[in-house]
């Protein structure tokens, strides 16, 4: 069926192509329609010539066919009426649309010559029928998820290695855009096999790429113009990054108090303050506090009071056990008062 | 007072000029009860390519308004999703039908040639009465 059809000539005035400025021009016809010959092949010239009854050309009316979406049975296949992405077409849409911003007392315009209507973007080819006929095109491409990963914690277990990387759809001639070269890996330091060595190693190598609350190493590359090439980068960055922090060069058995990554009590002053204290008067020969009482918890309330930060708990900690320490009474001393 | 002219038509003294729907509503109603004329995601934040698409988007209109000469009843509107343009817009139905088969096929060729770009001429046809929405 034809889109554009036949109508009557139609009288409206004003039209609103009155006021489009663009207008076709139609020359003027010179009065040549005199075309009878005498018998010597003369034009006979009739200075009063009779008027030539006009004929009045009668256009063939055609009846413009409205209601097509009416006619439509209610058992159609719609996807096939509507395959694609297209603009919106009344005479093909069954429904009764309606958009704009009504005038006072009237509902919303319909969708018959309804510019809002083309304008927006419509979801008339993703219906759930066409989704589905989709995803069954689609599935021959498809493989089976693997039984064995049937939860996140193994897929994360035995895929530690998490690849993120964008592709941006936009409008215009070109595909591309710069912004998808960008990769991102993402691994957990407690997936890597590191010993305490490696572990301090690739925490100073990975500097703020490692996030200490959720314990992931992130790798951003982008220097690169191609997202191939900057995922390969960041494989050769991750892999360095691992057999570095294995490699133990000379210089790190020169590691000072001060480069402590924690406070280690055994090598700190605090141990020898303890040691020397316990023993005075006398001057101790060797700082070995296995004998002293509640020297481990003084230990490990000092350490973790300097490594987890002063709250009110770890401070209260620290008091109690310096309490023990400083009026410590001995078993004996303790029975024979009570005697 | 605001001086602003673009897009308000005077009001004549029979009431006698008709606007369509897109013409009845002033520019700062776009977004509220109407919306843009040109869809694409040149204008976005980090949009690619705007200027460009600006450019070309006059130059569809000045195309289309010299080749379609008084057909179009309504503004043309273009819409761009990845490299398909798609070229909207209300016609007159009072016209020959094979003719506009010729300009379809027209339009949407030079079109595709200049643009480097799948055009679409996706029209709808109309009467004259059926897209005025008021008289001022």
């Amino acid at each position: 069926m034809s889109m554009f059809m036949y109508s009557k000539t139609y009288f409206f005035k004003p039209k609103i192509v009155n006021f489009i400025p663009l207008r076709s021009i139609k020359a003027k016809v010179p009065n040549t329609f005199v075309n009878e010959v005498d018998k010597d092949g003369f034009r006979i010239l009739e200075l009063f010539p009779t008027k030539i009854k006009k004929t009045v050309k009668y256009q063939k009316s055609i009846p413009i066919f409205t209601g097509r979406e009416q006619k439509m049975p209610v058992d159609q296949d719609w996807p096939t009426v509507w395959p694609s992405q297209k603009t919106f077409q009344p005479h093909s849409v069954p429904l009764p649309v309606r958009q704009g911003y009504p005038k006072p007392g009237e509902g919303p315009f319909s969708k018959i010559a309804n510019t809002e209507l083309m304008k927006i973007p419509n979801f008339l080819h993703l219906t759930p029928p066409a989704i589905k006929r989709h995803c069954e095109a689609l599935k021959q491409f498809c493989t089976e998820w693997p039984k064995e990963l049937d939860s996140d914690a193994k897929c994360t277990e035995h895929f530690p290695l998490e690849v993120l990387y964008s592709d941006y759809c936009y409008s215009g001639p070109s595909i591309r855009d710069p912004l998808s070269r960008i990769i991102t890996f993402k691994v957990k330091l407690s997936s890597l096999k590191l010993d305490y060595h490696a572990k301090d190693k690739i925490l100073r190598l990975a500097g703020n790429r490692y996030d200490y609350t959720s314990d992931i190493i992130t790798i951003i590359t982008d220097r690169c113009p191609m997202r191939k090439q900057n995922y390969d980068y960041a494989t050769y960055l991750l892999i360095a990054l691992y057999h570095e922090s294995w490699r133990k060069e000379d210089w790190e058995n020169e590691k000072a108090l001060a480069d402590m990554e924690y406070y280690d009590w055994e090598k700190n002053q605090s141990k020898k303050n303890l040691v020397t204290i316990y023993a005075w008067p006398e001057i101790p020969q060797d700082f070995n506090y296995a004998h002293i009482p509640h020297a481990e918890e003084y230990k490990v309330a000092v350490s973790e009071l300097i490594n987890n930060g002063e709250d009110e708990h770890s401070i209260n900690k620290y008091k109690q056990v310096v309490k023990k320490l400083m009026f410590f009474k001995p078993e004996k001393n303790h029975s024979t008062e009570s005697e | 007072m605001n001086k602003s002219q673009s897009g308000r038509y005077k009001i004549t003294n029979k009431r006698s000029r008709p606007l369509t729907y897109e013409m009845a509503k002033p520019p700062y109603e776009i977004a509220h009860k109407k919306s843009w004329n040109s869809w694409n995601t040149s204008n976005i934040i980090n949009g690619n390519r705007p200027m460009e698409c600006a450019v070309e988007d006059l130059f569809i209109r000045k195309f289309l308004t010299g080749t379609w000469c008084t057909l179009f009843l309504s503004e043309i509107i273009i819409k761009r999703n990845h490299n398909m343009i798609r070229i909207a817009g209300i016609v007159k139905k009072s016209y020959d039908p094979i003719k506009y088969y010729f300009l379809i096929g027209y339009t949407e060729e030079l079109l595709s040639y200049y643009l480097h770009c799948p055009v679409k001429l996706e029209l709808q046809s109309a009467m004259n009465e059926d897209i005025i929405f008021k008289y001022i």
